[in-house]
């Protein structure tokens, strides 16, 4: 049980020898000019089924979703086979509809509120963790792990018998501790309500995951730094400024920007809580774009939200990448 | 000395903040019918019952959707590494025209925005007559699913000495022989790492689930879960019992790699 381990885990794909990248050494380059045709056929052999298969099932949905929203297509044209296109018709729907800017206002605060208490506890937890005594420290892992581990729609279940309105754990512990307005109290009676119950669900299980690599970084942080700061008589934040913080910036930018992705994206545990309501209120825009599309068969409509998702989703993972690459840098 | 403590008692309540709920799971799965809804206050459970795993293992549909599930994502995790491995060889074995594109098509793709693809997915898979079929889901846990474990295998095809398998052909091998011999066998924890992230990624989804099996039949676990109310009522022993065999696999999994599971999300983020 020894998560504390993971800065060696990480070896696998991080840390590679630079002499590695076949492309670069000699010996390669020779075989590549002696090589016979299949010799030189090979390489793209074995990457033609991994590249049809993601041209196949990503590159032509992505295309497709940009040309759907682009058409009037409803369950009458989908089953006639009919193709109506209505230019920016259905941007327009979308755009104009003023429950689609509630519904996108609703997402940002909400995925800024999950990801940053999930970061920011996330942070200090691995900061935390550093000062625990092991068996603690071991104790806390292993109950992060859990929660980790636990399948969304598992911890889903569970999470909503916790809140049960009459006979959940936490409204009987508040009755006991003397409030006994929560007697029969409904947590899921409004959209607040509801997306809070959710994210702290969220929350819950993205810490584990957060704590664990943020830890991870932070164990890999040469100590006598510490003992050089220690020297100079640094009080804890001036440690924390000058000698954690910049050695932990981009990995918690990195782990920031894939919260963000996946916290925008969330759809399961919305879904099952009130299926977006009561009355919409807990809709987001995956909730949406599910509404619309597979609901009510809007297919056209729901293929402009999804544009619109996917713009939001891919200047975020531009960002992301571009990160990624300059830590990466010379290593493709 | 009263720092360290206070320290050591913050990580003592965040570990039962963390573990409750698993807690709270297994105890209600484990308390005897009755006695789960009730207005007591009962916080550690006085008599131990099966009764509730026996309820919900012979729930209608729930063995036919843990074998959907189990059907479902191990087809698609196995073509994903499969395939993943082929074309993990290629981008960190060969030197040829166009590989740094190939490898950036991999790094992109795997974050393809899945959850934005739904209607085209839903469409496509109409026009090729696979909607209400299992084989859809599998296609799409095994497009999820594929530029990760392609991703990540060249990570660790990377992370073993060309120089062994050069060894190897100066001794006679050819070059299948020395992959076979030599890199596959020490491929072997990456290969179990690798496919525990994808089998957990299928496992979990949701959403596609829903929208292309609509018939119980087909269901997997997760969807049939999601509407365990029709299936339990306020039996909420029952459902319990279903999420803990439902967290079953994945924790066991969870158990074999979680020295890795860190290192393949941020992988080449922790040098920072």
């Amino acid at each position: 049980m020894t998560a504390v381990k993971t800065t060696e885990a990480a070896a696998p794909a991080g840390d590679i020898p630079p002499a590695l990248p076949p492309a670069v050494t000699g010996g390669a380059r020779k075989r590549r000019r002696r090589g016979s045709a299949f010799d030189r056929a090979l390489p793209y052999l074995l990457l033609a089924p991994a590249l049809i298969a993601i041209l196949w099932l990503i590159g032509w949905p992505v295309v497709s979703v940009f040309v759907t929203s682009f058409r009037q297509l409803n369950l009458g044209e989908l089953v006639r086979g009919e193709v109506v296109w209505t230019g920016l018709d259905n941007y327009t729907t979308v755009l104009q509809d003023e429950r689609f800017w509630e519904v996108s206002l609703r997402t940002v605060v909400f995925t800024v509120s999950v990801v940053g208490a999930s970061v920011g506890i996330g942070l200090g937890i691995a900061l935390l963790m550093r000062v625990l005594s092991p068996v603690v420290r071991i104790a806390l892992q292993i109950a992060m792990l859990c929660a980790w581990a636990m399948p969304i729609l598992a911890s889903t279940t569970v999470y909503q018998w916790m809140f049960d309105q009459n006979y959940g754990i936490l409204n009987k512990t508040l009755v006991q501790l003397g409030f006994d307005s929560f007697t029969g109290y409904s947590w899921f009676s409004s959209g607040s309500s509801t997306l809070s119950v959710v994210g702290l669900l969220i929350i819950w299980q993205a810490i584990p995951f957060l704590a664990f690599s943020l830890y991870a970084g932070l164990v890999g942080i040469p100590r006598d730094l510490y003992e050089a700061a220690g020297i100079d008589g640094a009080s804890p934040w001036q440690t924390f400024r000058a000698v954690t913080w910049p050695e932990i910036k981009s990995l918690l930018m990195m782990v920031t920007f894939l919260s963000t992705l996946w916290d925008f994206k969330v759809f399961a545990q919305i879904w099952v809580f009130r299926e977006g309501g009561p009355s919409g209120e807990s809709t987001t825009l995956p909730v949406l774009q599910y509404l619309e599309g597979i609901a009510k068969s809007h297919f056209g409509v729901a293929a402009a939200i999804s544009v619109l998702m996917m713009v939001i989703l891919g200047l975020i993972t531009f960002q992301y990448l571009r990160k990624l690459l300059q830590t990466e840098e010379g290593k493709i | 000395m009263l720092k360290k403590s206070a320290a050591n008692l913050t990580g003592l309540a965040l570990a039962l903040f963390f573990l409750f709920p698993t807690y709270w799971m297994i105890t209600t799965a484990l308390k005897p019918k009755g006695s789960t809804i009730t207005s007591d206050y009962d916080l550690i459970p006085f008599s131990v019952t099966f009764t509730n795993f026996v309820t919900a293992w012979t729930k209608p549909g729930f063995l036919s959707s843990l074998g959907n599930s189990l059907l479902v994502t191990l087809t698609a995790v196995v073509a994903a590494i499969v395939i993943g491995i082929t074309a993990a060889v290629a981008m960190s074995r060969f030197a040829f025209r166009g590989r740094k594109s190939f490898v950036l098509l991999m790094l992109v793709a795997q974050m393809a925005p899945f959850e934005a693809l739904l209607i085209p997915m839903f469409l496509m898979m109409r026009d090729l007559q696979l909607y209400e079929h299992l084989s859809s889901l599998i296609l799409v846990y095994f497009a999820v699913t594929l530029p990760f474990c392609a991703w990540t295998l060249r990570g660790f095809v990377n992370g073993i000495p060309i120089e062994l398998e050069e060894a190897a052909m100066v001794d006679g091998c050819g070059r299948w022989k020395a992959f076979q011999k030599v890199t596959l066998p020490l491929l072997g924890p990456g290969l179990v790492a690798t496919s525990v992230f994808a089998f957990i990624t299928a496992w979990n989804e949701f959403l596609f689930a829903k929208v292309l099996i609509r018939s119980q039949d087909l269901e997997t676990l997760p969807v049939w879960l999601s509407g365990f109310q029709t299936a339990f009522g306020t039996d909420w022993g029952g459902a319990m019992a279903a999420s803990v065999l439902f967290t079953v696999p994945a924790l066991v999994f969870f158990l074999i790699v979680q020295r890795k599971m860190v290192a393949g999300v941020t992988a080449g983020a922790v040098k920072g």
